[in-house]
């Protein structure tokens, strides 16, 4: 990350104005003006949208028994595409942060504010409301692109696959939770560059939690064990909310799984806010 | 920075051969290596990790099937042996003929492996010794002997084909013939312990298929048992020492498939004419699960870490200046690349070498003890070629995606981007595999650099027995090699770019 970040801008209504719009207008400046930013949000609302139409694409009613048979859950293949798209929002939710540790930009943050649990607070909520406005671009492309997908794929609504649409109760829970799945990795990644303070240390981390973990669930046969991974498998626990049908068949229920999510994600905020209070900048 | 021409050549004529020796620059390298301690300690961690995380899924792995009365080939392992067995005694040497009139499947399409034809058979005992002569619609004229031996005769498919087997001592030769008269030998195979006094006739089989099928959102193989029938004509038992002619009895021979009632078979005999219906296969028991593959759990997240520090080996040099100095010290680039490479492949070979053998020793035998033994499961010993191939590959796979890592690192230059380019088409098609219909997961495990993992397979897939073979599980169709040479040929790519990219850029 080059060091093309401004000052901050509450420096420039400097003296004890300190206020919360501007302590937000500052880390919304710092983060839209490094040059990684725009094509980590493009790439978020890319991947997903992509990967979402390449996996819905590849299936279709072919392989099962019947059309009917296949117990197809449309909307949650239709947003598959988000276990691409989360990368994107990891490097940005990590960069956010240690990228002004790699450059050194954090004294100065801290010297303007010296107030830390703040200065991260404000920083987490501009990262999150970033990636929940690209996360919902992203879902609102994959449903669309799965709309056009399915039904050439022998999806159709006479074999009981209706077309997605929002106003279905279950499909609106899917897209809005997988949005929030999105806000919840973004808060996992601050959370975790800031305990790490190095992007690279960080992004193994989160990687690992989000991938290696259900792929080592995904080696471990016994039933009873594969189980409890998976529901503790902070992605597989927190994709339960893209589920539609066959709710009985999930290990969580569908929110259940988010708050597994959220559990990590406001561990890792916890472990970041304390070791940022506590350690030297 | 770019070095110029006239700058290269001015280094090749200067008195910089001494210093800039390439062993030098590969010591230097590795000096920056070692040095960093965070660096040690991470690949350190890799080791533990992928040791601990192997050993910890293995204890979790529980292993079923066989039992008491699961049929034990000649050499000891498990196999099938299930058909339909039209059989006489023969004593000391002689020989059984047929002609195989039809050979057609019962309901439907007849499976490519269905078997019709002759046998001479130690018992009617489930896995004991056997030859076959046989036709199948899929294969031609086969002889095969003994659960693994399967050798091709003609490509006849079609009935009728006269078949002879023909016993002297300890060998048993196979004969086709198309009008019984002129015939043609097909092979010979030794059958060390054969008894004086064994049981030759008719076999008919028909291999249970395997059918792939989609539900409830991820791909599911399902087992159908098939049955054909066969109807043979100038049955002929011919004894070298003639005695009172037997009388033929029938029966299904059993087998660890549930064969459903329905399915026993049956046989007929009506003028010359034997009507045989069978189900069942006579091979190999397929090998579904892979120990050496289930005993390295942890690689993936080792591979984690190990590719992190190849990555910052080059970023971070790009983040601290230092490769400034670097390229001051030594101006040709691509040297420089090289002796990073060198340095870092050697190490995550070493790295990955030690975990990936400490995992194999200690997990292997925690999954033999949860039952993934002899017979249902054949576990390869340590020193076994396979084994020792896909330990060592494993480890030349984690220095090639360091490799991968570091050229990523040079094409670039920023550690989050380089790491995430590199670890997720690595790990994201394992885990969607499963999700995806069988041959995109198949494809998608092909071209990705995740092809490279197949090294670590080490069950064979018999081509004559349908076994199950999911890409998620590590089973590649394409065996070994394959997958680790497109691992190979990504690592080439990237390390040619990144070395372009290097020369042609500023640093």
């Amino acid at each position: 990350m080059s060091a093309t970040t401004e000052p901050p801008a509450a420096a420039v209504g400097c003296g004890r104005g300190h206020t919360l719009g501007h302590a937000l207008h500052a880390e919304w400046t710092k983060l839209r003006t490094v040059p990684s930013t725009p094509w980590l949000v493009l790439a978020a609302v890319a991947f997903t949208v992509a990967a979402s139409a390449a996996l819905t694409a590849s299936v279709d009613t072919s392989l099962c028994p019947s059309p009917l048979e296949c117990h197809e859950d449309t909307t949650k293949l239709s947003l598959g595409g988000v276990q691409f798209g989360q990368l994107a929002v990891v490097a940005l939710a990590v960069l956010a942060i240690t990228g002004e540790y790699g450059t050194g930009t954090i004294q100065t943050t801290l010297a303007a504010r010296p107030h830390r649990a703040a200065v991260l607070l404000t920083k987490a909520a501009v990262v999150t409301a970033t990636v929940l406005a690209a996360g919902t671009l992203g879902v609102l492309g994959s449903l669309a692109a799965g709309r056009a997908i399915l039904p050439g794929n022998g999806f159709t609504a006479a074999d009981g696959y209706p077309p997605l649409s929002l106003a279905d109760g279950p499909t609106l829970r899917a897209a809005a939770g997988t949005v929030l799945y999105l806000g919840l990795v973004a808060l996992l990644g601050v959370g975790v560059g800031t305990a790490v303070r190095d992007s690279a240390g960080a992004i193994v981390t989160v990687l690992a939690l989000l991938y290696v973990f259900p792929m080592i669930a995904m080696f471990v046969t016994d039933p009873p064990w594969h189980e409890r991974l998976v529901k503790l498998a902070p992605m597989t626990a927190g994709l339960m909310i893209q589920a539609t049908r066959d709710l009985e068949r999930l290990p969580l229920r569908p929110w259940a799984g988010l708050a597994v999510l959220a559990a990590y994600a406001g561990a890792a905020m916890l472990l970041g806010l304390v070791l940022f209070a506590a350690r030297d900048a | 920075m770019a070095t110029t021409a006239a700058e290269r050549q001015a280094d090749r004529h200067a008195g910089w051969d001494g210093r800039d020796s390439f062993g030098r620059l590969v010591l230097a390298e590795w000096t920056k290596l070692r040095s960093v301690p965070r660096w040690a300690m991470a690949m350190l961690a890799a080791v533990v990790l992928t040791v601990l995380v192997s050993v910890l899924a293995a204890s979790g792995n529980i292993y079923g099937g066989g039992g008491p009365g699961f049929p034990v080939g000649p050499d000891g392992s498990g196999v099938r042996d299930s058909f339909y067995f039209v059989h006489q005694p023969l004593t000391g040497d002689g020989s059984v003929t047929a002609k195989v009139l039809s050979q057609t499947g019962v309901e439907g399409e007849s499976h490519e492996w269905a078997k019709a034809g002759v046998i001479i058979k130690e018992s009617t005992k489930p896995g004991s010794q056997y030859a076959a002569m046989m036709i199948t619609p899929g294969h031609g004229v086969r002889l095969q002997s003994n659960f693994t031996t399967d050798r091709a005769g003609s490509e006849a498919t079609t009935a009728p084909r006269w078949l002879r087997l023909t016993r002297s001592g300890t060998s048993v030769t196979g004969y086709e013939s198309a009008d019984g008269a002129n015939w043609a030998q097909v092979g010979t195979v030794q059958l060390p312990a054969l008894p004086r006094r064994v049981e030759v006739g008719l076999l008919v089989a028909s291999p249970p298929a395997l059918k792939v099928e989609r539900q409830f959102g991820s791909g599911s193989v399902g087992i159908f048992p098939t049955s054909s029938t066969a109807r043979f004509g100038d049955v002929a038992v011919t004894a070298a020492q003639p005695g009172r002619p037997a009388p033929w009895s029938d029966q299904a021979i059993g087998g660890p498939e549930r064969v459903p009632e329905s399915l026993l078979g049956s046989a007929t005999r009506a003028g010359g004419v034997f009507t045989v219906t069978g189900s069942g296969d006579i091979g190999p028991n397929p090998q579904d699960v892979d120990g050496v593959r289930a005993s390295l759990t942890g690689v993936p997240l080792g591979v984690v870490v190990i590719i992190a520090v190849a990555v910052l080996f080059i970023t971070s040099e790009y983040r601290q200046g230092l490769i400034r100095t670097t390229f001051a010290a030594s101006p040709r680039r691509g040297r420089v690349l090289a002796a990073k490479a060198i340095v870092v492949a050697a190490t995550t070979f070493v790295v990955g070498l030690v975990a990936s053998f400490a995992s194999v020793l200690i997990a292997l035998p925690i999954l033999r003890s949860n039952g993934l033994a002899p017979p249902v499961f054949q576990v390869p010993s340590l020193w076994d070629g396979p084994v020792l191939r896909a330990i060592t590959g494993t480890a030349a796979v984690l220095a090639l995606l360091a490799v991968l890592g570091l050229a990523a690192g040079a094409i670039l230059r920023r550690s989050p981007g380089a790491i995430v380019v590199v670890v997720v088409p690595l790990l994201i098609p394992q885990l969607i595999a499963g999700a995806l219909p069988l041959a995109a997961a198949r494809w998608l495990m092909l071209v990705t650099p995740a092809a490279g993992f197949s090294i670590q397979q080490t069950t064979v897939q018999r081509y004559f027995v349908s076994s199950i073979c999911l890409p998620e599980d590590g089973c590649f169709t394409t065996g070994p090699w394959v997958g680790f040479g497109v691992l190979c040929a990504y690592t080439a790519v990237a390390l040619a770019a990144g070395l372009w990219l290097l020369r042609r850029r500023d640093v």
